[in-house]
């Protein structure tokens, strides 16, 4: 509860930070003549909150799926992007690219609806392959992910030395993540699609805990793991792959919001989807905000500053892992 | 003939050549302590696993409760056997009192929490087990004696007629084994659990059991020489069952054997220990 009213603060604080200093009064105050531009309304309604919007729902959207793919594969080092879908993602937006498309879905680049359609194609691949290894199913599944990952980013290293370079670029870019300003409508979508993602993550979260204790053990206190995985699996793997579509590849909010809010809260799931969501809302938010102002006037890709702050916390994180095993 | 659960020409293998165990039938009675022992190899696990679902028979019929084990689904057989694996640690860190609650996991409301029956049975087990002290402490911290116990606690907070364990001594010091075995006879004799538990300890199983199943490993196959052997295992009270002939038999080794009330006791003399020839009386030599 607390934590969605920080969430809220922290969204309201980060939309007055920018380059343009605006005036909250200003910008809700009410002009006479509609023709008049009031620009402090135009930078806060049309630019900075849908981004402050976007940010949020695709910091929930990673970090509630990290959290998901961690106790599903029994793996505390997974993250969103570890069973293919950055290099579905990234194959689809470079195919998108060469392949010269240009109409639009919703408002949707196809760069945006081919990751999207990659991510989703190659977690089912994986999913189908792991499936077929049976008895050691998220081992195989984990094996599937890595071998996948590693052909389809070879294939993207081909396709991006046989095109030319401005079209590659661009799309490199778009895959380092970032939040563009977007369509209202496509936000409320997206917001309405990862609510839901988080609340059927809710709902399955005591299987889930039973199911860290292993297999076996689950079923034996009469967990049906196989709907459990399944759904889990599902959920996470669209709730990602619909982030990357607003957003490209943001790296690390998956696996360190999931480990941080871990090791304050304990590691009960049902606490855990929620809390997670929040935070990593909170995160991404933030990051967003620094990376719009610390080299203004020019914006870095979000991506970007995730993984300068999340790579030496990961590199903590890991270190105290080693000592005491337990998270 | 009334049992709990009842075992028919169960047959398991798993490879072609190979079985595991062969043509083996036996009942489980109501709140019987039950003991399954043998060597290394000779599917004491796999008996385990087959109790439980977790594989399935080759052929024959396991009945739990009068019914076939097939006919249950996942819930309903949890409500009927809780398992006791030995111990492992989860990859997160949940405390003893989260640990122990997610036996209730089937029973939560939809939302996903526990009520005020579900806490008033998790604390009952946590008393039962002694784990209450340590409740709110995480399961890795705890030594293998306390984790185990736990596990236990988990299992009783199932409320099942069954429990089942899969050699619950093995990790433990002697007054952890001696406590373990006092804390299931406990939960024998007043929660009134039927006990099947699988173990190597055949000295301390013999004090606390009320029928024992020695199981043999299939190679060295048990000629029907006594009115107790039944194919490649032997079935009866554990002071018919265990003798010095049959353990030398099933397990290979020679032991020096004595008595503890009505109960045998076996130690184990090998081919270089020290007083080998003293000991035994009648030395063999492999």
């Amino acid at each position: 509860m607390s934590a969605g009213i920080v969430l809220v603060v922290v969204m309201f604080a980060c939309s007055l930070i920018g380059t343009e200093p605006i005036s909250l009064k200003a910008a809700l105050l009410k002009t006479d003549a509609p023709s008049t531009v009031n620009p402090d309304h135009e930078i806060l309604i049309r630019v900075r909150l849908p981004r402050i919007i976007l940010a949020a729902i695709v910091g929930a959207a990673l970090a509630s799926s990290g959290v998901a793919f961690q106790a599903l594969l029994h793996n505390p080092l997974a993250d969103p992007y570890i069973l293919g879908i950055s290099s579905g993602a990234g194959l689809g937006a470079i195919i998108a690219v060469l392949s010269g498309f240009s109409w639009t879905i919703w408002g949707r680049s196809p760069i945006a609806i081919f990751a999207f359609a990659g991510a989703v194609g190659t977690t089912w691949l994986v999913w189908f392959i792991g499936r077929s290894t049976k008895k050691f199913q998220m081992t195989g599944l984990l094996l599937a992910g890595v071998v996948v990952n590693a052909f389809f980013s070879a294939l993207i290293m081909f396709l991006t030395s046989i095109a030319k370079s401005e079209d590659v670029h661009a799309t490199i870019f778009w895959l380092m993540g970032n939040m563009m300003e977007e369509d209202f409508f496509v936000l409320w979508i997206g917001a309405g699609c990862i609510f839901a993602a988080i609340v059927a993550l809710f709902y399955i979260s005591p299987q889930l805990n039973v199911l860290s204790f292993g297999e076996d053990d689950a079923r034996n206190i009469g967990i049906n793991i196989n709907r459990t995985r399944t759904v889990a699996f599902a959920v996470a793997a669209l709730a990602t792959a619909i982030a990357v579509s607003l957003s490209g590849l943001i790296g690390f909010v998956g696996l360190i919001v999931p480990h941080g809010v871990r090791l304050v809260f304990g590691p009960d799931h049902r606490q855990l989807f929620p809390l997670t969501a929040i935070v990593g809302a909170i995160f991404l938010v933030t990051a967003d905000t620094v990376a719009r102002i610390i080299v203004a006037p020019a914006q870095l890709p979000v991506g970007i500053v995730t993984a300068i702050v999340g790579g030496p916390f990961f590199l903590i994180l890991l270190v105290r892992h080693s000592k005491k095993a337990i998270w | 003939m009334n049992s709990i659960i009842d075992i028919e020409n169960l047959t398991f293998e798993y490879t072609r050549q190979n079985a595991v165990l062969k043509d083996i039938s036996f009942q489980v009675k109501p709140q019987e302590f039950f003991i399954i022992a043998g060597p290394n190899g000779a599917g004491k696990s796999t008996l385990l696993n087959l109790l439980c679902r977790s594989i399935i028979p080759k052929s024959g019929t396991i009945r739990i409760d009068g019914a076939t084990i097939e006919s249950y689904n996942t819930r309903e057989l949890a409500e009927k056997i809780a398992v006791v694996r030995q111990e492992h640690v989860p990859i997160f860190g949940f405390s003893v009192i989260e640990t122990v609650m997610m036996a209730r996991t089937p029973f939560f409301s939809p939302l996903g929490f526990e009520n005020e029956a579900d806490r008033k049975i998790v604390n009952e087990a946590l008393e039962v087990t002694e784990t209450d002290r340590f409740a709110s402490r995480p399961l890795a911290n705890l030594s293998g004696g306390e984790r185990q116990r736990v596990l236990i606690a988990r299992a009783l907070a199932q409320n099942t007629p069954m429990l089942l364990l899969d050699e619950p001594t093995s990790f433990l010091d002697l007054k952890h084994q001696v406590a373990m075995y006092d804390l299931l006879k406990l939960a024998q004799t007043q929660k009134g659990k039927t006990i099947v538990a699988v173990t190597h300890d055949i000295n301390l199983a013999a004090q606390y059991c009320d029928e024992l199943l020695l199981l043999s490993s299939p190679a060295a196959l048990v000629p029907h020489d006594d009115n107790l052997a039944k194919g490649t295992y032997y079935l009866g009270e554990a002071k018919n069952v265990l003798s010095p002939d049959r353990i030398k038999k099933v397990f290979g080794v020679s032991v020096f054997t004595g008595k503890v009330g009505k109960e045998n006791f076996f130690i184990p003399i090998g081919k270089y220990a020290r007083d080998r020839n003293s000991v035994l009386q009648q030395p063999q030599d492999s």
